[in-house]
């Protein structure tokens, strides 16, 4: 079962990055640079998946104490502050030849590093904390308020964007072909195929620790 | 056993506490003086950055009277007595909430006036202002309450606490920057009373659930 | 089933990491019994009265008092369960008399018992003086008057006679004879035997986290080991 999810990660992740390098023609406006986009879009969706299940396994840890909610929680938030910092690396990639910046005041990107701010707080809290047990309730409780926090602060950061100067560049204004679609989708899939595998290793793995 | 009883109790020894030392108001609001000092310095103190200036130098304030009222608990070695007392733990939630609004509240009215002198600021909107200062504030004490009290057993906790406090509240900066502006002048405020209350309620209704699950021993 | 007894712990464990402060307790403290608890520094006394206070949640082992478990009825063990530890724990910048007021208004007792209990504690001459202003016994004293307002009915004291004179001492016995009287129980760890020996009833010893006895017998001086 486990080498068949790798397997099949592997392969799927193959397919992804055929189609990203050679399956997709180059946009019209941003040419090659476009096939960032596989790889940012694909980590972004990953880095809020990975949020999500740290927030749900978060949530029930705090609630049953069942060590193997920690484990799933641990994995999902490192996992969290892993992604979304790709995302904020690969939008700068992208960013810097398409926008000529490499950061620009866009509510993903804004969004995106207080995710990652956050998460890497929750990871911080666990290692800090005086005594394992109370690590493990108190980043299990940064992981759920970070994940009620993020939307409030997305839509904050939008409204604070585009109700003052107009937005300079969004990226809704890009209408994506089909030609450029199929390898989103398959890379989207892929990477969360790659974020569910990675969850169980790390969560086994935190789990061995857990025994020793 | 009354929990307003309980919840009037900490708030009163809070700020009485307070009152005594000033050692949250005076460092809080100095610092956030020294903040509002050097913002004005590099943006050359014009009138259209006051009300950022304002915000930024209240939430920064916010950290650090946020982390004093926890602070004293752990130098006394009160934490524990307090938590063994019977009754819910949220009294004691809402009654360090309450004494950090009134601190909050506090170093928000001294930082506008330093704000008012130092950017030469509009001081139109007082109604609009001190509406968005309440409830920024109780969204604040919430936030500051919850994460004062869950970096207090973390080593280096008074490190991680604006690691943690800053980008969470970052909704209230935004809303209050925008709110100052339509204050001083009259233009709509469009979504940020909705933005404020979202906020509010969303840490107002966790807080004191997570609040019981991180001090627990 | 609940256990009758006022204290009882059943293959009680705690673990800090890969630390083990507490393994395979197990106590059992009648009605008007004070539990004499021995054992050299970093046995495990202190995590087990806080385990037992619930101000640390055991990983091994269930522990109760007064028939309520620790863990999933914390908050009955905390209206019935009184704790000292080893600091006062009373706030330097209040006066004592608002000390015991802000105890008063926290465990919902009316307050004009504070004015009864500073004068038990012989504080009466400086309750309008902020702690800050205290010796290390008068705040020991305002903590003992603070833990005889909560009238618990299971009393745990960490070292309770640090820092007391001889008429502090008395206000110990006199706050454990008074819990014994009501059917209550007393858990007492301390390294001061001679001073502990006039109001303990049994004793029980620990070594690196284990029970290694507890009976009656042996208070005298040494412990049995039976």
């Amino acid at each position: 079962m486990r080498a068949f999810a790798v397997g099949g990660t592997a392969a799927l992740l193959s397919v992804g990055l055929f189609l990203a390098l050679w399956g997709s023609p180059p946009d019209a406006y941003q040419g090659e640079y476009v096939r960032i986009m596989y790889v940012h879009v694909p980590a972004a969706v990953s880095a809020y998946g990975a949020a999500a299940v740290a927030f749900g396994a978060g949530a029930l840890y705090l609630w049953r104490r069942d060590r193997r909610w920690d484990f799933v929680g641990r994995a999902g938030a490192e996992l969290a502050a892993l992604f979304s910092g790709l995302t904020l690396l690969t939008g700068m990639l992208w960013g810097k030849p398409v926008w000529g910046v490499w950061w620009a005041w866009d509510a993903r990107l804004v969004t995106t590093a207080v995710l990652f701010l956050l998460y890497v707080g929750c990871l911080l809290v666990r290692d800090l904390a005086d005594d394992p047990e109370r690590g493990r309730r108190l980043s299990a409780a940064v992981a759920v308020l970070a994940f009620l926090d993020v939307p409030v602060v997305h839509y904050s950061v939008v409204w604070f964007r585009t109700l003052h100067q107009g937005p300079s560049i969004s990226l809704q204004g890009v209408k994506l072909a089909p030609e450029f679609l199929l390898p989103l989708a398959v890379n989207a899939v892929a990477y969360l195929a790659l974020l569910s595998v990675l969850l169980a290793e790390r969560a086994r793995l935190a789990s061995l620790e857990g025994e020793r | 056993m009354k929990a307003w009883r309980r919840v009037a109790a900490v708030a009163r020894k809070d700020l009485l506490l307070e009152w005594r030392g000033r050692d949250a108001v005076l460092p809080a609001g100095s610092f956030g003086f020294a903040v509002l000092l050097v913002l004005g310095l590099v943006s050359g103190g014009g009138g259209e950055a006051a009300p950022s200036a304002l915000w930024v130098s209240v939430l920064l304030a916010a950290v650090l009277a946020a982390g004093r009222g926890a602070d004293r608990e752990g130098e006394e070695g009160t934490r524990e007595v307090l938590l063994l007392y019977p009754g819910s733990r949220e009294d004691l939630f809402w009654g360090r909430w309450l004494a950090l609004c009134v601190v909050l509240l506090v170093l928000a009215a001294g930082l506008w006036c330093a704000q008012v002198l130092l950017f030469d600021a509009p001081t139109r909107g007082a109604g609009v202002l001190i509406l968005a200062a309440l409830l920024a504030t109780a969204g604040l004490g919430a936030a500051g309450t919850l994460l004062a009290a869950l970096v207090a057993h973390v080593r280096a906790g008074p490190l991680l606490m604006p690691l943690l406090f800053l980008p969470a509240t970052v909704p209230v900066l935004l809303a209050g920057v925008r709110l100052s502006e339509t204050a001083a002048s009259g233009a709509p405020a469009g979504p940020w009373w909705g933005v404020l209350v979202v906020f509010d309620l969303l840490f107002l209704l966790v807080g004191p659930v997570l609040f019981e699950l991180v001090v627990e021993g | 089933m609940r256990p009758l007894d006022p204290v009882v712990t059943d293959a009680l464990g705690r673990r800090f990491g890969a630390v083990v402060a507490l393994r395979g307790v197990g106590l059992r403290v009648g009605e008007g019994t004070c539990l004499l608890l021995l054992g050299p520094n970093g046995s495990g006394k202190t995590t087990l009265l806080r385990v037992l206070a619930t101000a640390l949640r055991p990983t091994e082992g269930r522990a109760w008092v007064c028939g309520y478990d620790v863990v999933s009825e914390g908050h009955r063990v905390r209206e019935l369960c009184a704790f000292l530890g080893t600091s006062p724990g009373v706030y330097a910048g209040l006066t004592g008399f608002e000390n015991l007021c802000l105890a008063a208004d926290l465990c919902g007792r009316p307050r004009r018992q504070v004015a009864e209990l500073l004068g038990w504690a012989g504080l009466e001459q400086v309750a309008h003086r902020l702690v800050r202003t205290y010796s290390l016994g008068m705040r020991r004293r305002l903590a003992l008057a603070r833990v005889r307002l909560q009238e618990p009915r299971v009393l745990l004291l960490d070292e309770p006679f640090v820092g007391l004179d001889e008429e502090g001492t008395r206000l110990v016995g006199e706050l454990v004879t008074g819990i014994k009287k009501q059917k209550g129980a007393v858990v007492l760890a301390t390294h001061d035997r001679h001073r502990a020996r006039a109001v303990c009833d049994a004793v029980a010893e620990l070594e690196s986290g284990t029970l290694l006895s507890s009976g009656t017998a042996g208070l005298a001086g040494a412990v049995s080991r039976g």
